[in-house]
Order: C-alpha cells, then sequence, then structure tokens
C-alpha cells in the first residue's frame, strides 16, 4: 500500500533531492496549481527556478456530490516547475516514478501529445499527458506563454493527479477508497466536504453575490496595480476567477457572457505579468542547481 | 567516384504522433532536393522515424561536387578598354577585384551588351563540407503544426532536440542541427537499452538501433502491430477489426511495439457496441477483439516495452478501461432516464457559435431545412419524418454519454431515438447525420439521414460564412472543407440532381438578417467557389484528371451530381474519342471570338462549301444535343460533338475567319459563337491539355 499522504512525501523528497524548494500550497481557491505565483509569476523573467508543493484544486463545476467515483470539486495536484527546463527532464521525471516503486520496465510509460492552454491567464504551453498503463497520471507542459509574455528562458511543468495515482498504485475502482493514512480513506476524510461544496457551488452560491464579488475584485486588483502592488493585484485577479467558476457552476454564464469575462481576468492577468516583470529592480530570488559535476 | 552514404538521425522529446509522417517526408525531401541543387545527387534516399528521432538515409552521395566553370561579369567593355584597346582603370580594378590578372579578362556578349568577364574553373567542394551547410538549413526551415521553445527558449521545433547524429560514411559530419552538435553515437529505446551506441555507419546503425529495442521503420511497427494483435486474438477465438488508421497511430506512439490482451467485464457486453467500441479504440486506443457474430470481452493494446513482465500492463490497462465503462454505463442509465424530446429546452443554453447562438436554434432552422430539402428533392413524403429527426437531431449534445465520449455524437442520440421506438427512419437519420466524416466514410444509409446530414452541413456553412468565419490556408477551426466535401458526396451517391443554390440561400437567409459579418448575397458568391473546389477535389479523386474537370466546372458547379455525370462521361469519352482536333478547335474559337458579343448567322452570308457544311452539321448537332443533354445522356452528346470535327478542322482550313467583308466576318464569328455556346453546355473543351 502506497497511501496519498506517502506520496506526496516521496514526491516532495524527491524533488527536494533534485533542488527545488518546497513551497506551501497557495491560500486562495485556485482551479490549478499553474495559478499559484510560485508558477504563474515565476516562470516569467530569467532568473533560474525549481519549486515543488501540493497544491488543492477547485473546480467547482467538477462537484458531483461525492457520488462519481473520478470528479471531485476539489482534487489535489502536485506540481513542479524547472526554469530553465532540463535537458534530462523526462528522465528525471521516471526517475521520481521510481521513487514510488514504479519501474519502467515493468510498465507502458508513454508521452503522448497535449498542450495546455489557460485563456483565463494568458498562457499556453506544449507538452504531454504521461500515460501509464492506459492511464492519464501528470501533465508535462513547457510554458511557452504567460501573462501574454513570451517566455525565455522555457520552463517545464510536472503536474502529477495525486488522486488518479493513488487510486492506480492502490488499484481501488474509486477516489473514496484511496488510503490517505494506512487507518483513514479519502472518503472518509473529504467525502462530506465534497457533498456539502457540490450542494453549495450548484445550488445554494449566491449568484447576485458572486457576480458582485467578481465585479468587485476586478475594481480590486486595478487599484492594487494603479498602487504598484503586484502581489495583491494578482490576489485579487484569482479571486476573480474564482467567482467566475462559481457563477459558471450555476450555471449563471451565458455563452456571450463567458467570452467578455474570461477577457476581463485575462487582460488583468497579463497586467499583473506586466508589472510583475517590470517591478523586479532587484532579481528576484534563484533556485537553481549547482554546476553539475560531470556532464553525461 | 568515390561515393558514400550519408545517415543522418535527429533525436528529440516524443513527437507528436500527427506531426510525424510530414517532419520525416520533409526532412527528406529537403535533404534530397539540397544535395542535388549542390550537385550531389544520392542514388536513394530513405527515410525513418519513430516519436523519438526523424532518420535521413541518402544512399551514395558523390564524395565531392563536379568542378565547374565559372564566368564572372564585370564593367561594360566600352568602358574597360579604351579606344586604342588598352585597359582602363575599370578594367584594373575588376581584374584586380577578380584576383585575376588584366591579360585574362574576355569580352563576352551578355545581356548589358559587350561586357568584360574572366571565366575560371571553381573547383568543387568535398560532399562533408556541403552536408553541414545543407542539414542545419533544412532542419531549421521545417515547419510543423505546431512548434515550441524550451531551455533558454531560444530555438524552436516541434520538440526539444536532444541529439545529433550525422555520419559520411564512417566519417563525423562536423554540424550542428539547432545548437546540438552531431556525433556518431546514438541511443536506444529510453526503457529497454542503456548508454550510448557508438555506430560506424548506416549498416551498422539500424543493425545496432533494433539490437536496442528500437524499430525505426514505421511501416515495419504497424505491420507488426496488426500481426501480434491478430495471433492474441485468435488465442481467445476472435479476431481484430481491420483498423488500419488506428495502427497508424498506434506504430507513431512507440519505438517498440509490444501487444499484450486484456479483458473487460463481460457484463459490459450489454452496453451497444459502439460506445464499448469508442471507449476502447477512442478513449485508450485499444484494438477490440470481435468473435463470430459479437463482440469479444478482451481487448488488444499496443505498449512500448518488449514483455509485460510481471503483468502490470494488462492489469492496468483492464481497470482502466473497467473504469470507463463503468463510467459509461452509468452515463447510459442516467441519460435513459429522460427522451430526447424532453431535453430540448436545455440546447437553449447550448452555444452552436458564439455569434449563431444556441442548439436550439440551431435545431429550429434545421427543422424548416430539412423539410425544404426533402421538397426540392422530391420526398415530399419523407418531409415529416425528416422534421422530426431534425429536431430531435441535437438533443445527445446535452447527454452525459455525449459530453463524455464526444467522439459519439448523433450515434448515441441515434440509439436513444431507437431505444424510445422512433421509426427506423428517424433514429437511423440520426444516428448518421455526421456522415461522411471523411473522403472514405460513407454517406448516412437511408434518404432521411441524407437530407437531416445536407440540412446540418448547409445551416453550418451559412452561419459561418455569413459570420465571416471561413476558412483560411491550413486554419479550418469549424471543419468547413469536410462539411461541403459532405454535401458533395452525398448530393453525388444520392444522385440528386438540382441546382443547390436555392437551398443554400435559404440556409443563408435563416440567419438573422442583422448578423455582423457577410451580407446573404456576399456570403452566397463565397460559398459558390468554396462549393466549386470541393467538387473538383470529389471529381478529381473519382478519376477524372485536372483538365477535365477544369472543363466541366465552367458548365456549371451547383449541380453536383450532374456535374458528376459530365465528368464521368467525358473522363470516359476521352478513352474511346479522338479529343484532340476537337480540343484544338475551341481553343482556336476561344481566341478568334474574345469578349465580343455575337449575333445570330443568317445563311444567307455564307461564302464557301466548308462553311456551310459546317453551319448544316452544327444544326444537326444542335438538334440531336436539344434532345441528348436534357435527358443527361452525355456519352452520346459527346459523340455528337466530337462528329462534328472534320468539319471545323475543313472550316479552319478553308476558310478566312476574319475576312475582309464586316458582314461576313460577322456572320462567321455568330456561327462560332454559337457552337460555342451549344457545345460547351457539358464540358468547356478548350480546358482540356493536349499535346500541340
Amino acid at each position: 500500500m502506497l497511501t496519498l499522504q506517502r506520496l506526496i512525501a516521496e514526491l516532495c523528497a524527491f524533488w527536494e533531492s533534485e533542488g527545488c524548494l518546497i513551497e506551501q500550497p497557495y491560500d486562495n481557491p485556485v482551479g490549478a496549481g499553474t495559478m499559484h505565483p510560485a508558477t504563474f509569476l515565476r516562470v516569467l523573467g530569467p532568473e533560474p527556478w525549481r519549486c515543488a508543493y501540493v497544491q488543492p484544486s477547485r473546480r467547482p463545476a467538477d462537484g458531483r456530490y461525492g457520488q462519481n467515483p473520478f470528479r471531485l470539486a476539489k482534487h489535489l495536484q502536485l506540481q513542479v516547475v524547472l526554469k530553465p527546463s532540463p535537458e534530462d527532464v523526462q528522465e528525471v521525471f521516471l526517475r521520481s516514478l521510481e521513487r514510488l516503486g514504479i519501474s519502467a520496465a515493468d510498465h507502458d510509460i508513454r508521452f503522448e501529445e497535449d498542450n495546455w492552454e489557460s485563456p483565463t491567464l494568458g498562457a499556453w504551453g506544449v507538452g504531454w499527458q504521461v500515460v501509464m498503463d492506459g492511464m492519464e497520471i501528470t501533465q508535462f507542459t513547457y510554458f511557452q506563454q504567460a501573462g501574454g509574455i513570451d517566455l525565455a528562458p522555457i520552463s517545464a511543468e510536472i503536474t502529477y493527479g495525486l488522486e488518479r495515482i493513488a487510486m492506480f498504485l492502490n488499484k481501488v475502482d474509486s477516489i473514496y477508497d484511496v488510503p490517505w493514512t494506512e487507518s483513514l480513506t479519502y472518503g472518509q476524510v473529504r467525502r462530506s466536504e465534497e457533498e456539502e461544496l457540490s450542494r453549495y457551488y450548484f445550488e445554494v452560491a449566491d449568484v447576485e453575490l458572486a457576480a458582485l464579488l467578481l465585479d468587485r475584485w476586478e475594481g480590486e486588483a486595478k487599484r492594487a496595480l494603479a498602487a504598484g502592488l503586484v502581489i495583491p493585484a494578482y490576489e485579487a485577479t484569482l479571486a476573480c476567477s474564482h467567482q467566475f467558476n462559481v457563477l459558471d457552476a450555476r450555471g449563471a454564464v451565458s455563452a456571450t457572457d463567458r467570452v467578455g469575462v474570461i477577457r476581463r481576468v485575462r487582460d488583468l492577468a497579463c497586467a499583473c505579468a506586466r508589472a510583475w516583470v517590470a517591478s523586479r529592480v532587484a532579481p528576484a530570488p534563484a533556485v537553481a542547481l549547482p554546476e553539475p559535476a560531470a556532464a553525461v | 567516384m568515390k561515393r558514400d552514404d550519408f545517415l543522418l538521425e535527429i533525436r528529440t522529446e516524443e513527437i507528436p504522433a500527427a506531426a510525424l509522417a510530414g517532419a520525416r517526408g520533409d526532412l527528406a525531401r529537403g535533404i534530397a532536393e539540397a544535395l542535388a541543387e549542390a550537385g550531389l545527387a544520392p542514388a536513394e534516399v530513405q527515410s525513418f522515424a519513430t516519436p523519438r528521432r526523424l532518420v535521413v538515409w541518402a544512399k551514395e552521395v558523390p564524395e565531392r561536387q563536379s568542378d565547374r566553370d565559372e564566368e564572372v561579369l564585370g564593367p561594360p567593355a566600352a568602358v574597360a578598354f579604351d579606344a586604342a584597346g588598352k585597359p582602363t582603370k575599370a578594367a584594373e580594378g575588376f581584374a584586380r577585384a577578380q584576383k585575376s590578372d588584366v591579360s585574362a579578362l574576355l569580352v563576352v556578349d551578355s545581356p548589358r551588351g559587350r561586357t568584360v568577364a574572366v571565366r575560371r574553373t571553381v573547383p568543387g567542394r568535398p560532399a562533408i563540407d556541403v552536408l553541414a551547410e545543407i542539414v542545419p538549413r533544412v532542419a531549421g526551415a521545417l515547419t510543423f503544426p505546431k512548434t515550441m521553445r524550451w531551455g533558454s527558449g531560444e530555438r524552436s521545433f516541434v520538440r526539444p532536440v536532444r541529439g545529433v547524429l550525422a555520419m559520411l560514411g564512417g566519417r563525423v559530419v562536423p554540424l550542428e542541427v539547432l545548437g546540438v552538435r552531431a556525433t556518431n553515437a546514438t541511443v536506444g529505446h529510453r526503457v529497454l537499452s542503456d548508454g550510448p551506441l557508438t555506430v560506424t555507419g548506416a549498416a551498422d546503425y539500424f543493425q545496432k538501433l533494433r539490437g536496442a529495442y528500437v524499430e525505426p521503420d514505421g511501416d515495419a511497427r504497424r505491420t507488426a502491430i496488426l500481426e501480434s494483435a491478430r495471433r492474441l486474438a485468435s488465442q481467445v477465438g476472435g479476431r481484430i477489426d481491420a483498423d488500419a488508421d488506428l495502427a497508424s497511430v498506434l506504430a507513431d506512439l512507440v519505438e517498440w511495439p509490444g501487444l499484450v490482451r486484456g479483458a473487460f467485464d463481460p457484463q459490459f457486453l450489454d452496453l451497444p457496441e459502439e460506445i464499448t467500441t469508442t471507449a476502447m479504440r477512442v478513449h485508450q486506443k485499444f484494438l477490440p477483439v470481435r468473435g463470430t457474430d459479437r463482440l469479444l470481452p478482451h481487448f488488444v493494446a499496443v505498449m512500448d516495452n518488449a514483455a509485460d513482465r510481471r503483468g502490470f500492463i494488462a492489469k492496468g490497462n483492464e481497470w482502466v478501461l473497467n473504469a470507463r465503462l463503468a463510467d459509461a454505463r452509468f452515463f447510459f442509465r442516467e441519460d435513459s432516464k429522460e427522451t430526447l424530446k424532453s431535453r430540448l429546452p436545455e440546447l437553449e443554453r447550448l452555444t452552436f457559435q458564439d455569434r449563431l447562438g444556441s442548439y436550439a436554434a440551431k435545431t429550429a432552422r434545421l427543422a424548416e431545412l430539412a423539410g425544404s430539402i426533402a421538397e426540392a428533392v422530391g420526398l415530399r413524403e419523407i418531409a415529416p419524418e425528416v422534421r422530426t429527426a431534425a429536431t430531435l437531431s441535437k438533443a445527445d449534445l446535452v447527454t452525459r454519454m455525449v459530453r463524455e465520449f464526444t467522439d459519439l455524437q448523433g450515434v448515441m442520440g441515434g440509439l436513444y431515438a431507437r431505444a424510445e421506438g422512433q421509426p427506423e427512419s428517424v433514429w437511423k437519420a440520426i444516428y448518421d447525420q455526421y456522415r461522411p466524416q471523411s473522403a472514405t466514410d460513407d454517406p448516412p444509409r437511408g434518404e432521411t439521414g441524407a437530407v437531416l446530414s445536407l440540412a446540418d452541413r448547409f445551416d453550418t456553412l451559412a452561419g459561418l460564412f455569413r459570420a465571416g468565419l471561413l476558412p483560411t490556408g491550413s486554419r479550418d477551426p469549424y471543419g468547413l472543407r469536410r462539411a461541403a466535401a459532405g454535401v458533395v458526396a452525398i448530393a453525388i451517391s444520392r444522385k440528386w440532381r438540382l441546382d443547390w443554390r436555392p437551398v443554400a440561400r435559404k440556409a443563408l437567409d435563416l440567419y438573422p438578417a442583422e448578423l455582423p459579418g457577410l451580407a446573404p448575397e456576399a456570403a452566397l458568391a463565397e460559398l459558390q467557389t468554396f462549393f466549386a473546389d470541393r467538387l473538383r477535389n470529389h471529381l478529381e479523386r473519382a478519376g477524372s484528371s485536372y483538365d477535365e474537370v477544369s472543363a466541366v466546372v465552367p458548365a456549371g458547379t451547383w449541380d453536383f451530381a450532374d456535374a458528376a455525370e459530365r465528368a464521368s462521361a467525358l473522363t470516359d469519352a476521352r478513352r474511346r474519342l479522338d479529343f484532340r482536333s476537337l480540343v484544338l478547335a475551341f481553343k482556336r474559337i476561344r481566341n478568334i471570338l474574345g469578349a465580343e458579343p455575337a449575333g445570330e448567322a443568317s445563311p444567307g452570308l455564307y461564302r464557301e462549301d466548308s462553311e456551310r457544311a459546317l453551319a448544316a452539321d452544327f444544326l444537326q448537332a444542335k438538334g440531336l444535343l436539344e434532345e441528348l443533354v436534357p435527358e443527361r445522356r452525355y456519352s452520346e452528346a459527346l459523340e455528337t460533338i466530337a462528329s462534328i470535327s472534320p468539319s471545323l478542322d475543313r472550316f479552319f482550313v478553308e476558310v478566312l475567319v476574319n475576312a475582309p467583308e464586316d458582314d461576313v466576318r460577322r456572320n462567321r464569328h455568330a456561327l462560332l459563337s454559337a457552337i460555342q455556346r451549344e457545345f460547351t453546355k457539358i464540358a468547356d473543351f478548350s480546358e482540356i491539355v493536349v499535346e500541340k
């Protein structure tokens, strides 16, 4: 048995040994680990950066009242960012699987084309989904653009779907049967939260409040930007994005509104990205690998 | 001259399967062309590709270029030499710049007149030096559907380049591709092989590669996949559906195809086969196994591994498929609790296209348009069922099953409609509405399905053209070319002969008049050319040559089935009849007449016998054609037209068309113009290419 918490601990330990800074989850609701400033802002600019962290990722429309064995309103991603992308990045990734007891020789591991795009972040990348024995376990992306800015150097982003991997390694048919610890299942820890989140997002959430908050957070992001405060402005942008997702789950976003709202959030994200690049008077602290001992 | 094999391998991270064949072909072609241009044409060029490498093998490249004579032009002779024939400063300067002696200067005739020149022999360069220039240029110029940058972000390619092997004979060619220096080493399979492989040349390379679990030849991988799959299927008493497309994709996803058979829970055999096979083929890229009359609870999966040593791979794939099928069964049961009709209100909230409103609006248009198409093709009696099918056709888009298994759109609607007791014509029409999906796919099985598919295609084309969202270059995000090609294919296969323009016009007018973009009139003009291009493609694929299609198209493109009959009659007639002199005569007529309008010919103004003979033959043929053409007896009509060829020839030999007398000349023009008008209703013969 490989428990969920053991899985997280092993992956973090592995990436720590690869010279990564271990970040903590972002403390506001985000739809994906990519939105964490440790990815979205750090992929900008020239400084080397290596970090890893777990990010609970909240997608209100994916809630299934705790009934669907695969879908969650809130799931866990383990996010790794490596800037610049190392030459042996695929091999390093395979070694991280070995750390989990997955030997590539005993499995079928393939990198199948899957590109990534986030219209709300003005970001896109090229890469693969990593498929192991028929199951998608990881998203692997070379970031090309973030906040509308062409990136150089390029970051590699590795996103492990933790519940998926845990299900697979433990051969259980439902997320809720994943062992979180030796004695507690994922269902025992999280099912009631999933039920409540689903009911809230689909039935209860105040649509008018969400619409109002979207507008107010948009104004707040602009105010913070005007005050030269990039991080607070970006936090307000993420709050807009979350309120948009809440509205969407309630079926309160018409098709035409959707395009407009996405553009509003993207404009903010792009403005934050530009402000971040401009505000780096002193270089951001870098996390880099020590010089390699010997070339391969 | 000594010749050596050139071998190039560009190693990358996994190239998308969809981009692999193009990249391989472009690289090989680019290198072959550049070598030929440099005077180093190889005896043969072969190319190979795996997801992790592009390989070009140019056999027997000459060791060096031949020496060649070169002439460098200088100043005009009049400037280079004075009146006494002595070299001037200009001549001396030129000679110096060319590192030549003034006494060696020549005077030659050039486009600029008499010009001073030096001639010299340029020694050929060694192939290895030329290759070192060619390869980086060709590799750098490759284009892909999507490129990316990596690392420092300075270079772009389809995926990061991780290694280059470039050898001419036994020597490494000193070059760099995308910043990576070439060596004489490669690597084998990522998992099954260890460490670098040093090679001594082409033969050694292929042998070592195969020894390191890499099969470079995609065709060999595909054949191996199909053969092993058949064997594994037969072991459980089944067979693999011929699925060359999927086998090709699988072959491009692995370097060393291994196969493994798995089983799924037999209880899922109760699901409609369409669902089970879609889960296998589309979602998991498995090959389903079929028994004599039904699916078996087995599948064959391809792995990039030599063996499933510990059984993990089969188990994992089984687990994933069972989970997917359990999901599908849940969707199917949930969906079956509601009828398609009860879902229609939900279509209000499903966007067809941002500017074109919801699927509810589309459904309303479809019912109207499909009804009028049924009448237009003379099937008034099926109009009610066509409208029912149209009304229900998009309801499956809001079912759980189609949201998860998007490939099953239409198919699921058809299955649900059948379960609800809709008549066969209706459920099959819904089932088949997206057919044909490609040039090789069958059109809908029944008339109702054909009408519905046409209505859907016309509606989509009309809407996106009105919105100004026409395909550009290689970009066709809404699949409009395929949609129009489907219209042409359906009309032709059904032999529904009619002018489709009013249908297109109606489809355009069903959208709101105030829609921003193109007005219906302008959109119709765009659609006309768009359909003409699809028609051309269709006719060429059906076996007509390019010039035959060009001849048929000017005689009308909106009746696709009629154009197809004319093309097929013409293609056939050219095998039987001698068109050469007829074609030359029509080219001549076209040149003589120009754009000048001609009146009616009057018999009183004929002067020559051959003129009267032509007029008489023409009138007789015209009478026959008036009978044959409306009945679409195109083969006989073409024979009739061909039969006046001798009198046309005689006419052109004996008669001066542009006679000095105005009335005679005008009369002759009028006769030729009438012939041109009457005889090009099937095809414009002047478009046909013949040897002079």
